[in-house]
C-alpha cells in the first residue's frame, strides 16, 4: 500500500553555488528551521540518502561528479533544485563554465537564496502530496 | 637579470606594500597597484606581452604565483621562469585553443573527458595519498584536496579548487553599466557588501561623484553588518570542528537573528542588491540600535561560554600554525594574517572610515585559537562602528538619488575594501559605457596557498578543524 512520504534523506552536491544557497541549507537544520523534525535530514553519503539537493548553476567541473553522486544514490529517489542558480532562473546561466542549471529536478525551491521558511514548506508540502509507490516516486 | 617589471614590483614588496591587483587584458598588457599602508598611496606597474610570454614574478614574490597560473589559463601567455606551470582553473575538459578573457570567443564544447588535473604528491616508504572531494559529505563548497600523508600526520596538501569556476569575469565583459551590480553581488554571499561597494566606487569615481555623507555611513554599517554576519558563520562552524554542539548550535540561532534584523533593516538575508552607484539602501537608526541591542544580549553569555571552556581552547591552541613571515612571503589579508601578527587592516587606509575605525585586531599565535580570538574581538569592534555610524545618521535617513552615469563613461580604475576575509579589489575598465574588462581578486585566494603551509604537521583528523579557521569561500576565489 502506498503511504505519504515522511521523511527525506538528503545528500547535498555544490555545482557552483555562491555559498548563500549554502549558508540556508545549513540555517535549515539549525534549532530556528530544524528540519530534522520534519523527518528531513543532511545525510553524509549518497549511499544513505533517497534525494539529492543540487546548488549553483552546474560548473563544467563539477558537472561529472554530479551525475556520479545522482548514480551512487539508490532508487526510488529525487532531485531538488535549491536556488534560482540550480533551477536555471540565476544570474549565472549564460557565463561559459556554467551549464545553466538542472533540467530535470523533481523539485523547485526557487529563491536567492531561497528563504529558509519556503523551502522547509516546499519540502514538507511535497512530501505530503507523494506518496511512497513505486510509480510515483521512482526517478 | 631581472627587467625593470621584475624589479619594480620587487621593489614594492620590500617596501612592505600590499599587491592589490595583478591583472592582464586582452590589450596585451600586465598591470600591477600596489598600495602604501603608511600613506595610502596607489601605485601602478605596468608592462606589455610581447611574443605571448612575460617576465614570472612568481619566485620572489609567491602571492603572485596563483595570479600567473591564471593569466596563463585564461590568456594563454606563458610567464617565463614560474617554477610551476600547472593548470590552476581550466581541466582537461577544456579545448586547448579556448581562452576565455581573450576577445570574441566562442562558448565551448567541453570535451568527455574527467576534470582531474596532476596533483603534487610525496613519494616514498610510508607515504600514503588520500583524496577528498570535489563533494563533502555535509554542506559545504565544492573543492579537491590530495594530502600526502605519513602515519596521522599531513606531509602536504595540494588544494585543487575553481570546480566552482562559473566564468563571472568573462560574464562582465561587454556588459552595459546598469547589468554589473546584480553579477557582482552574486559573486560570494559572504563578501556580496564588499564587492558591491567596490563596484559602486569604481562607478563614482570615474564620474567624479562624490556619495552624501548619509549614504557613506550606511555603506560603513552594512560593511560592518556583512563582517558581523561572516564571523558569526565563522564563530560558530570552528566549535563545529570539535565537536563542541552547544557552541555551534547557539552560535547558528545568533546568525539567524542577526541575519532576520538584516532582512528587516535592508530587505535581504544577506543584504544582496543594497549598494549601487550614487546610492545605497538605508535603514533607520532606532532599528538599527534596536538589532543591536538584541544581539549584544546573545552575544555576552555565548562569548563567556566559549571564552572560558578549557576543553576547547586546548583544541584549538597550538593547531594549524602560521608564522608572520609566512605571511608576509604568501601576501596573505584578513583575520588569517592579523591572528599571525600582521597589523594591516584595508580599512585604515579606506577614507569612509575616518574617525570611524580604531585600529586592527590582532594576536601572535597564528594557530585556531588566535583566528577565532581575532573574529570575536572584531565583531565587537564591528557592533561599535555601527553604533557610532548610526548615533550620526539624519532623522531623515538620505533617499534614492537621481545618480546619472554619462552614457559613454570610460576609465580604468582599481578599487578596495576590507571584506570579512580581508582585502577585496577590482581592476575594472570600462569604455563608452560597457564593461572591457572585470578583474576581482579576493583575499581568500591570497589566503588558499597558506592553508597549505598551516595544516603541514598536523594530524589530518585535524584538517577541518583548521579549514574552518580560515573559512576562506570558493566561489569567490574560483568566481
Ligand atoms: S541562487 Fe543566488 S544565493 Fe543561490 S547560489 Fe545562486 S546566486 Fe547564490
Amino acid at each position: 500500500m502506498a503511504k505519504t512520504i515522511r521523511s527525506l534523506q538528503i545528500r547535498h552536491v555544490d555545482a557552483g553555488s555562491c555559498n548563500g544557497c549554502e549558508q540556508e541549507l545549513t540555517a535549515l537544520t539549525g534549532r530556528d528551521y530544524d528540519i530534522q523534525s520534519h523527518g528531513i535530514d543532511i545525510v553524509a553519503s549518497p549511499r544513505h540518502a533517497d534525494s539529492l539537493i543540487v546548488t549553483g548553476p552546474v560548473t563544467d567541473t563539477m558537472a561529472l561528479p554530479l551525475d556520479r553522486v545522482w548514480e551512487t544514490i539508490p532508487r526510488p529517489k529525487v532531485k531538488i533544485a535549491f536556488g534560482n542558480c540550480a533551477i536555471g532562473t540565476g544570474v549565472f546561466q549564460r557565463a561559459y563554465a556554467s551549464h545553466g542549471g538542472l533540467a530535470d529536478s523533481d523539485i523547485e525551491i526557487p529563491g536567492c537564496p531561497p528563504h529558509p521558511e519556503t523551502a522547509l514548506r516546499l519540502l514538507c508540502e511535497w512530501m505530503t502530496s507523494h506518496r511512497r509507490s513505486h510509480h510515483t516516486y521512482i526517478s | 637579470m631581472p627587467d625593470s617589471w621584475q624589479l619594480t614590483n620587487r621593489d614594492h614588496k620590500a617596501a612592505h606594500h600590499e599587491l592589490l591587483t595583478l591583472t592582464a587584458s586582452s590589450d596585451c598588457s600586465l598591470r600591477t597597484v600596489w598600495l602604501n599602508p603608511s600613506d595610502n598611496q596607489l601605485s601602478v606597474a605596468e608592462m606589455k606581452i610581447a611574443e605571448e610570454s612575460f617576465p614570472s614574478l612568481a619566485v620572489h614574490l609567491p602571492e603572485t604565483a596563483w595570479d600567473e597560473r591564471e593569466i596563463h589559463d585564461m590568456f594563454g601567455w606563458i610567464p617565463t621562469g614560474h617554477p610551476d606551470l600547472r593548470p590552476l582553473i581550466r581541466t582537461p575538459r577544456w579545448p586547448e585553443t579556448y581562452l576565455p578573457l581573450r576577445k570574441n570567443q566562442q562558448t565551448p564544447r567541453w570535451l568527455e573527458v574527467e576534470p582531474d588535473l596532476p596533483a603534487l604528491k610525496v613519494e616514498g616508504d610510508g607515504v600514503t595519498i588520500m583524496k577528498v572531494g570535489p563533494t563533502h559529505a555535509g554542506i559545504i563548497e565544492s573543492g579537491h584536496f590530495i594530502f600526502s600523508l605519513i602515519g596521522e600526520n599531513i606531509l602536504h596538501l595540494d588544494a585543487h579548487l575553481f570546480q566552482n569556476h562559473r566564468g563571472v569575469e568573462a560574464l562582465l565583459e561587454d556588459k552595459t553599466i546598469d547589468k554589473v551590480a546584480p553579477i557582482v553581488t552574486r559573486i560570494c554571499a559572504a563578501d556580496t557588501v564588499s564587492n558591491q561597494t567596490n563596484w559602486a566606487s569604481a562607478v563614482e569615481r570615474l564620474v567624479g561623484f562624490t556619495p552624501a555623507p548619509g549614504t557613506v555611513l550606511q555603506r560603513i554599517i552594512l560593511l560592518e553588518a556583512e563582517r558581523i554576519l561572516s564571523h558569526l558563520n565563522d564563530l560558530a562552524q570552528i566549535p563545529a570542528g570539535v565537536g563542541f554542539q552547544v557552541a555551534h548550535q547557539r552560535a547558528l540561532a545568533m546568525k539567524e537573528s542577526w541575519q532576520r534584523s538584516l532582512e528587516l533593516l535592508y530587505g535581504h538575508r544577506f543584504l544582496f542588491d543594497t549598494v549601487h552607484p550614487g546610492w545605497t539602501r538605508s535603514a533607520p537608526a532606532d532599528l538599527l540600535l534596536d538589532s543591536l541591542a538584541n544581539l549584544h544580549r546573545q552575544w555576552v553569555p555565548w562569548r563567556q561560554l566559549v571564552v572560558g571552556h578549557h576543553g576547547f581552547a586546548d583544541r584549538m591552541s597550538g593547531v594549524g600554525r602560521t608564522t608572520l613571515a609566512q605571511i608576509d612571503r604568501f601576501g596573505a589579508q584578513g583575520v588569517a594574517a592579523r591572528a599571525a601578527g600582521k597589523t594591516f587592516d584595508a580599512r585604515q587606509s579606506t577614507a569612509y572610515y575616518e574617525g570611524f575605525f580604531n585600529g586592527s585586531v590582532t594576536r601572535s599565535a597564528g594557530d585556531v585559537q588566535a583566528r577565532f580570538d581575532v573574529r570575536l574581538d572584531e565583531v565587537e569592534a564591528s557592533l561599535q562602528i555601527i553604533e557610532s555610524a548610526a548615533g550620526q545618521l539624519e532623522i531623515e535617513s538620505p533617499t534614492e538619488l537621481e545618480f546619472l552615469v554619462p552614457k559613454d563613461l570610460s576609465g580604468r580604475i582599481v578599487t578596495f575594501t576590507e571584506s570579512p576575509h580581508g582585502l577585496n579589489s577590482h581592476d575594472v575598465t570600462l569604455v563608452n559605457g560597457i564593461v572591457f574588462r572585470y578583474h576581482i581578486r579576493s583575499a581568500t585566494f591570497r589566503n588558499w596557498p597558506l592553508l597549505a603551509q598551516a595544516v603541514a604537521d598536523n594530524a589530518v583528523a585535524d584538517f577541518p578543524l583548521i579549514n574552518k579557521s580560515f573559512e576562506l569561500c570558493y566561489s569567490c576565489t574560483d568566481r
